[in-house]
């Protein structure tokens, strides 16, 4: 009988502990581009009709994401720094 | 009567099979490609975040009742990674949960502080795992909405009647 409660069997499971990831800002940031592919991916897919029309599609669905997300995030950050100086 | 009652248990089988296993329901209405992309696409992010997040802390409705909910979109996923959180590690997941008020004892304080952070992820990584678990959930919901669509269409998405306007014949032939 194999115990999971604590015992050694726990120490293979790989989501029980936090992932100690020195996540960088950089890093950070960055681990939005996987997310965006995936929801342009789940998103395209909805709306193919076969699986032949999702590698286009998918991919301007993803630079539009980031593009879209990029400006809006320039956008905050000319806000930002605008009424940095103001203040 | 008797087609609609096929197709009523085909939505119904369609549905909980996506619920279950992202990607199952198109599997099972003969969509295998568009299954494969599902499944490999809502995995990829519900593990993902998974694993930075930990699952003591990520898949637990004690810490956070409306992440789990958006996590229950990927249900089988989710509720195994809840029996695993309740089977395994030092940490009950009752005794993460936030106190209601500040006259409520905190059950946190009662954890060695070396085995809670063992168990639990902090910022950035906590945010970025609660992002992608939730992510993940609520792309499943559009997955199992599809197959229930393209059991009920025959083979077209959920957008067809616009898709049928404006590109015509689908470009790979079969639906």
């Amino acid at each position: 009988m194999i115990s999971l409660g604590g015992g050694p069997l726990a120490a293979y499971i790989p989501f029980l502990h936090a992932w100690p990831w020195p996540v960088s800002p950089l890093a950070h940031l960055l681990l939005f581009l996987p997310l965006a592919f995936c929801i342009a991916l789940v998103y395209r897919a909805t709306r193919a009709r076969s699986a032949s029309e999702l590698p286009r599609a998918t991919l301007i669905t993803f630079v539009n994401i980031v593009v879209g997300m990029s400006l809006i995030a320039l956008a905050f950050f000319v806000v930002y720094e605008v009424v940095i100086r103001v203040m | 009567m008797k087609e609609n009652r096929v197709n009523a248990d085909k939505m119904i089988q369609a549905g909980v099979l996506a619920w279950l296993i992202p990607g199952g329901g198109h599997f099972l209405l003969g969509h295998r490609a568009l299954g494969a992309v599902f499944f490999a696409a809502i995995s990829f992010t519900f593990f993902f975040g998974l694993a930075l997040g930990g699952i003591k802390n990520s898949v637990n409705p004690f810490t956070n009742r409306w992440l789990f909910l958006a996590e229950l979109g990927t249900g089988g996923y989710t509720v195994a990674s809840y029996v695993v959180n309740l089977k395994v590690g030092e940490i009950k997941p009752q005794q993460l949960a936030t106190p209601r008020d500040s006259n409520t004892p905190d059950p946190r304080d009662q954890i060695d502080p070396d085995v809670y952070a063992k168990y639990v992820s902090f910022y950035p990584a906590a945010d970025v795992a609660q992002i992608y678990l939730a992510t993940a959930g609520l792309l499943n919901l559009l997955a199992i909405l599809d197959a229930l669509t393209r059991a009920q269409t025959g083979g077209l998405p959920t957008y067809y009647r616009e898709l049928a306007e404006h590109l015509g014949p689908p470009a790979g032939g079969k639906p």
